[in-house]
């Protein structure tokens, strides 16, 4: 009996959500899920700091009705109600706040996730970029989503222009061994699968950690020392604060600790891959290549 | 100690100390970058005052990275399997570990709160870890005894319960704390000795050794606790004493290890047990052969984690509950 009721409170509840009603259209995530969209979204909530600068950047910014607590730019981002933060959303406010997509980032932890925000008819956009290009298209596709496909092209060209500026400038340049210390105790570095190895080839590094697999990877400090890097890049600053000003013990030594090759570039344009990353990317190069520039 | 014992115990550790020995060097031979061996050797023969012919850097993977992971390894290994024994005789429980009593966790928490509160402080960790662990101890102790003494069951759930309420205490904090530094923090609970400290090893090796010739002079006490304590007060053992001294020490020993490499579990449970199983339960024979079973378990243990995926790593936590979680339930079957 108690079960009988139980369940005839649930089905209750389920029906009667209008907004997110009338013509729909499907976009293909990152998770290579065909993703059910309404053609007019006007309430979207981004889980991640860097989806929320994309739905800024593209001019989406009055759609976006739900931030995590880490997403802090732009400024205005800051003024949108925290529904939780990237690792633990809440799912209570986000079902409140009645979106019609949830942008996310990366596949990690989300069955469940998304199964009870289908449950209420919400759709879940997951974005899992590991190079520039991939960013370029998760601009790309949450512009299509918001309706601002003009906008998120031009955004995009724009952003090519700069790196193609970088890779021209970078282009007759020898390359220099780059190790990018994403932690140094334990010591993390990126990967294979990771869009800075990609922004570090872009401009005009080449990293020593490239074709090891995964995105972040715990890197062997003996393996650090012995790979000799001229030039080590520290994602410091930022929202990080003061976290991972240090290098590593094992690579006090190196050739880029030596000739005082150790740069600080701000890990919110490095760690985060939205419109920003192409700032890392200028950062590193002119770090790297310093002559390129003064030209 | 009478003759025999004595003679036992001498062959067996000096034969145990010889392996760690071996151990030590055959281990520093092994890791992500290939070393000559025979130079290395010769390196090591020389206690790092010869390069024999090493370049800069493979000497300095020798003497700065690979020999400090390894005697933290041999340190952290030799304390928890000590603690653990400690643990065992005196709580007459083949099952009470620093892990799964929730005394590792105790020392987590406190290790945290030295990372969040004083994190420029080196030598605040080993301390509030060891006043965590003390404190777990103490709980897990009081938890444990009913009316009818501490029954394995109870003390066993008592674990439990003190594990997973430090458990979301760890949780709690590593919410409020922000995004970058909680992936180290996940790492590091699993148990990891890449971030060896060289500030804290000295100390640490020095409160293993320690720790470990402290419980061994009270073996005798614990030996006659077997017994049950009010057998052994009859036959003259300072039961309150004792019971303090091994909470005491043993807190310190998983302070000092916790605090320096993380919770890596199970050590405490396997070795002691493989010790008594291969030497008999004379804790004057098991204490001492536990500690040096420990450094060469968790030395091994942490040679895998760090070779077998290199570049990459694995946290030692990983391998030894690997190894340590089956025993466990085999001992379960079997107690």
């Amino acid at each position: 009996m108690a079960v009988v009721v139980c369940l005839a409170l649930l089905s209750a509840c389920t029906p009667g959500r209008t907004a997110n009603e009338g013509p729909r259209r499907e976009i293909t995530d990152d998770a290579g899920r065909r993703v059910s969209i309404p053609v007019k979204v006007d309430r979207v909530i981004s889980l991640a700091p860097n989806l929320t600068e994309i739905v800024f950047a593209v001019g989406a910014g009055d759609r976006l009705v739900g931030r995590t607590s880490y997403c802090d730019y732009p400024p205005e981002a800051k003024k949108i109600p925290a529904v939780g933060d990237t690792i633990h959303p809440n799912l209570e406010p986000i079902i409140a706040l009645k979106p019609q997509v949830v942008l996310v980032s990366t596949a990690s932890q989300l069955e469940v996730f998304t199964q009870q925000l289908k449950g209420q008819n919400i759709a879940v956009f997951v974005t899992d970029p590991h190079d520039l290009e991939g960013v370029f298209r998760s601009i790309e596709q949450i512009g299509e989503i918001v309706g601002e496909k003009d906008k998120a092209n031009q955004l995009v060209q724009t952003l090519q222009e700069r790196t193609s500026a970088v890779q021209q400038a970078v282009k007759y340049e020898p390359l220099v061994k780059v190790f990018y210390q994403a932690s140094g105790e334990p010591l993390y570095t990126a990967g294979r699968d990771s869009f800075v190895t990609d922004l570090i080839r872009r401009a005009g590094g080449a990293s020593v950690t490239a074709d090891v697999p995964g995105a972040w990877p715990k890197f062997s400090n003996e393996s650090a020392l012995a790979a000799r890097p001229e030039a080590i890049i520290l994602p410091t600053g930022g929202s990080m604060g003061a976290a991972n000003s240090n290098v590593a013990e094992a690579l006090r030594q190196s050739p880029a600790v030596l000739q005082g090759h150790v740069y600080k570039i701000n890990d919110d344009h490095l760690a985060r891959p939205g419109p920003r990353l192409v700032d890392g990317l200028e950062e590193i190069a002119r770090a790297l290549h310093p002559d390129a520039f003064a030209r | 100690m009478n003759r025999v014992t004595l003679r036992k115990t001498i062959v067996a550790c000096a034969a145990m100390a010889a392996a760690l020995l071996i151990v030590i060097v055959l281990m520093s031979l092994l890791g992500s970058e290939p070393l000559p061996v025979r130079a290395s050797l010769c390196a090591l023969a020389s206690f790092g005052t010869s390069a024999c012919g090493l370049t800069q850097d493979q000497f300095d993977i020798l003497f700065q990275i690979r020999l400090p992971r390894i005697l933290l390894a041999a340190a952290v290994g030799g304390s928890l399997a000590t603690a653990g024994a400690g643990y065992q005789a005196l709580l007459r429980n083949p099952l009470a570990e620093p892990y799964l009593l929730g005394i590792s966790n105790g020392a987590a928490v406190g290790t945290m709160i030295a990372l969040v509160f004083f994190g420029a402080i080196e030598w605040t960790r080993p301390i509030l870890a060891f006043s965590g662990a003390l404190l777990a101890t103490l709980a897990v102790y009081r938890l444990a005894r009913g009316r009818a003494g501490a029954t394995p069951e109870r003390l066993i759930l008592a674990g439990v319960i003190v594990t997973t309420f430090l458990s979301s205490v760890i949780v709690f904090v590593t919410v409020l704390m922000d995004a970058t530094r909680i992936r180290s923090f996940t790492f590091w609970l699993l148990g990891d000795l890449s971030g060896t400290s060289k500030a804290l090893l000295p100390l640490t090796i020095v409160i293993t050794i320690a720790g470990a010739v402290a419980l061994t002079l009270h073996a005798r006490s614990l030996n006659l606790l077997m017994l049950g304590e009010r057998d052994a007060f009859d036959l003259g053992v300072e039961v309150g004493r004792v019971r303090i001294v091994v909470f005491l020490v043993a807190s310190l020993l998983v302070g000092s290890s916790v605090a320096a490499s993380g919770s890596v579990g199970y050590v405490g449970l396997v070795v002691p047990h493989l010790a008594r199983l291969s030497l008999g339960s004379d804790n004057r024979i098991s204490i001492p052969a536990a500690a040096l079973g420990g450094a060469l378990f968790v030395i091994v243990a942490d040679t895998v984690a760090r070779t077998v995926i290199a570049p990459r790593e694995l946290p030692v936590g990983a391998i030894t509950a690997l190894i340590g979680a089956p025993l466990f339930i085999y001992l379960l079957r079997r107690a």
